[in-house]
């Protein structure tokens, strides 16, 4: 079954389907690929310009407000197509005529659901019945210092921005890990409502522990009988959940890179009839997270050469609260690079054993992160992001650009289904015998 | 440390030179620094009220596009401007009083009230205030700037390298306007009096390489290279070795960051003491909170800053917070309500040093 972005076109082993991946490399038109993705960047860059520059168009980027949006709409595009399967809408993979009406209809309808999400969902009914602090409104009517537009607004935006992140990581973990387990037999309808609420479900009790006691920190005096004080706070040095944040993305990435760069596997040896089990999803869970942490882990003894230890208190590059979401912008670099290898450079390499693939890939988005993170701090990106010089501005976080340019390669991929960009690693005849399915009982 | 040095400038040096522009420096070890020192030194707070109503400034930056945008583009409401200034007399060793300003507030009509309730101009124009210091290049510490060339355009001034144009065209003499909702141009900022003294624009180097530029014996200033809201960039901080007491700390914002500012004493100063620190200090300059105003005090009380005085930016709240936790915050008087306005968020708890007080360090 293709899953847009998550879908595997890699068989597995044998001499034969070798030579078909080294054929693919052949096949694949890399300048077209080069030249699809700087399109994707100028578009990314339009869309900067018009809704996020703070001295252009509608300055979104305040920097919450925006960002709250962006994670609002790649949430959309997560949850239509990798959690309900693009249900109620025909399934992709079929190309054909309709595929660019598809493309745009999806498109519009993940857009409408961000604004759903925000200004319905958040700021209108769980903000104004039910938790104060998801709605600018509902703050503002509380009374009490700082309870105006703009700070409201950056608080309300804080906890969407956090909840939008814990559903991310379920979401996608849960597509990699337990992929349609257990409703695999289910029908399409039964299948996406199950996905949604039992990850739903999850997503509350990650943003209950790893978010909401600082969102509760965010007033004064602090909301002591709603939220705990910040747990993490005395081993990591701040009681920001810019922890939690960098502790996500950094299990993300390993989650993405899994997918991605290594084919699925080691999670795949734990399939069941090309689905997913609960001991997979448990392991897969776990394991992430433990390379998360440990990843977080790494990065911040990085941090200290180049800019000391932290300390608490520090603020800027010595503040642990700023080393932490660095942590979780350079992962965002990382998933970034990993997301273009995979989708315009046909993951290149296809050769040798899946270990040194999947080595020599993670080397090139570890790479490709990189370069990503020296233009996002060059005077490259004050011109085309409208942004001052320097690291740990207040104000600035690469996520929001980061996510955005995701946004915009999923909604090419996911919804377009590459268009005009198409990856056929294998033909359908190989796809038949990974899958075990002809193209109608792929759907 | 030998190999902590090594990776640093292995790793620096191969980003920089890929790259260029604003990346982490390696933080080579340098020789500690003899600063000198000072009897003492008097800060008397000429004004700290850069705004009046906290609620009309952000509703002028969420209008206008928020933190990131650049501050020259905001119609502000001129009546909400105010401007923070200080005047800091030294006592040298051998017991002589020299003086200097640090930055010269926003609102002309209200600085030029400030200055003639402190004989501002009768010092600038007889020399006895010698130069001035500009934190950094914020509206409501630059814009004013008038107000002091008007009686001393010839008087030396220490800036920030990382000025933007505009910054530089109101120096050297401009009326600037930026436009509103309705297209109309509102004045923001002027100079009739263009600078023609010394300009000394400050970079991270200082002025023999060693960070620091030497404003007399025991008083540096030292440039930090941080990006701030509204499109500023750096921002001087003041350092006093006061003898037998230790460094004290004076601040425009304090964007760095207090501690940071301790902290870089603590690497590179001869015989760093910590001792105190007066200024805004950039913490809860809206008057909300986030979990690391906590651990800020929990820093200055580690850091064992012996005196605290903080006005401006720094927040009523986090101030009061702060005197509640047991930090030696230096506590202000009732002078301010002498003035012809003050601010929406001064409370009775005193926990800033406001207009017409002062503190000796």
């Amino acid at each position: 079954m293709d899953n847009g972005f998550f879908s595997h076109s890699y068989p597995i082993g044998g001499r034969g389907v070798m030579n078909e991946l080294m054929d693919s490399d052949k096949k694949f038109n890399y300048l077209f690929g080069l030249i699809n993705l700087v399109v994707i960047f100028c578009i990314v860059w339009l869309l900067w310009y018009v809704f996020m520059n703070p001295n252009a168009v509608m300055k979104l980027y305040t920097p919450m407000y925006g960002f709250s949006l962006v994670v609002a709409f790649i949430t959309a595009i997560v949850l239509i197509h990798q959690v309900a399967d693009d249900y109620p809408f025909a399934k992709g993979g079929s190309g054909g005529s309709g595929l660019f009406q598809r493309g745009i209809l999806l498109t519009i309808v993940a857009f409408i659901l961000m604004l759903f999400l925000v200004y319905v969902f958040f700021w209108n009914f769980i903000g104004k019945f039910g938790i104060a602090y998801f709605s600018p409104q509902s703050i503002i009517a509380s009374g009490g210092i700082g309870a105006e537009i703009f700070v409201a607004r950056e608080n309300a935006s804080t906890a969407i921005v956090y909840y939008c992140t814990a559903f991310l990581w379920i979401a996608l973990f849960w597509t990699v890990g337990f992929k349609n387990w257990p409703w695999q037999d289910a029908s399409r309808g039964v299948r996406a409502a199950s996905k949604l609420f039992t990850i739903l479900f999850f997503v509350s009790i990650v943003y209950a522990v790893m978010f909401h006691p600082h969102v509760c920190s965010l007033f004064y005096p602090a909301q002591v009988k709603a939220g705990v004080d910040p747990w993490w706070a005395d081993f990591i040095g701040t009681g920001s959940a810019f922890f939690s944040l960098g502790l996500v993305l950094c299990s993300l990435f390993w989650i993405i890179v899994s997918e991605f760069l290594w084919e699925g596997y080691p999670w795949k040896l734990m399939d069941k009839n090309d689905e997913g089990t609960f001991i997979k999803g448990l392991v897969t869970f776990c394991v992430t997270l433990v390379l998360g942490a440990i990843t977080l882990y790494v990065l911040l003894q990085i941090m200290n050469i180049f800019w000391d230890e932290a300390f608490m208190g520090g603020q800027y590059t010595d503040g642990p609260d700023f080393r932490c979401i660095h942590a979780a912008e350079i992962s965002g670099f990382f998933v970034l690079a990993a997301f273009i290898l995979k989708n315009y450079f046909n993951n290149y390499p296809n050769v040798g054993g899946l270990w040194l693939r999947a080595v020599l890939r993670t080397l090139i988005a570890i790479a490709g992160g990189m370069l990503f993170y020296g233009f996002y701090y060059s005077p490259a990106a004050n011109f085309f992001l409208s942004k001052v010089p320097g690291f740990a501005q207040p104000a600035d976080t690469s996520l929001v650009w980061t996510i955005l340019f995701l946004s915009v390669i999923m909604v090419q991929v996911d919804f377009f289904e590459g268009w005009p960009l198409r990856q056929n690693v294998v033909s359908a005849k190989n796809a038949k015998a990974v899958s075990g399915q002809t193209a109608e009982e792929m759907g | 440390m030998k190999r902590r040095e090594f990776l640093k400038s292995l790793a620096a040096t191969g980003v920089a030179a890929s790259v260029g522009g604003a990346l982490p420096r390696s933080a080579s070890a340098r020789k500690k620094i003899d600063l000198g020192e000072i009897k003492s030194v008097k800060i008397d707070v000429l004004t700290e009220t850069s705004w009046f109503d906290n609620d009309n400034l952000k509703k002028h930056m969420l209008d206008y596009g928020g933190a990131m945008t650049n501050q020259y583009s905001i119609p502000w409401d001129w009546d909400n401007a105010g401007g923070y200034a200080a005047l800091l007399t030294v006592t040298t060793l051998e017991g002589k009083k020299r003086k200097f300003l640090l930055d010269s507030g926003w609102n002309n009509d209200w600085m030029d009230y400030i200055w003639e309730m402190n004989n501002i101009p009768a010092m600038l124009k007889s020399g006895e205030i010698e130069f001035m210091v500009l934190s950094h290049w914020h509206l409501d510490h630059y814009w004013g700037i008038e107000s002091t060339l008007k009686h001393n355009p010839n008087i030396t001034l220490y800036a920030p390298k990382t000025h933007y144009p505009e910054d530089m065209q109101l120096l050297k003499g401009a009326h600037l306007t930026a436009k509103n909702k309705e297209g109309q141009d509102i004045h923001v900022c002027k100079n009739d009096h263009p600078h023609t003294g010394k300009l000394v624009l400050t970079d991270p180097d200082g002025d023999k390489g060693d960070g620091i530029y030497r404003l007399m014996p025991g008083v540096a200033t030292r440039m930090f290279d941080v990006p701030i809201l509204l499109r500023v960039r750096g921002e001087n901080v003041l350092y006093f070795n006061v003898k037998d007491k230790g460094i004290v700390t004076v601040t425009g914002c304090c964007h760095p960051g207090v501690l940071s500012l301790f902290s870089y004493a603590r690497k590179n100063f001869k015989g760093y003491q910590p001792y105190g620190c007066y200024g805004g200090l950039h913490i809860t300059l809206f008057e909300t909170w986030d979990p690391k105003f906590d651990d800020i005090i929990k820093g200055v009380k580690a850091f064992k800053i012996q005196k605290l005085a903080c006005n401006h930016c720094t927040g009523w709240i986090w101030a009061e917070k702060a005197a509640a936790a047991g930090v030696p915050v230096v506590k202000g008087t009732n002078k301010y309500k002498s003035y012809k306005r003050q601010s929406s968020v001064a409370t009775a708890s005193n926990a800033f040093l406001t207009n017409g007080d002062s503190v000796v360090f």
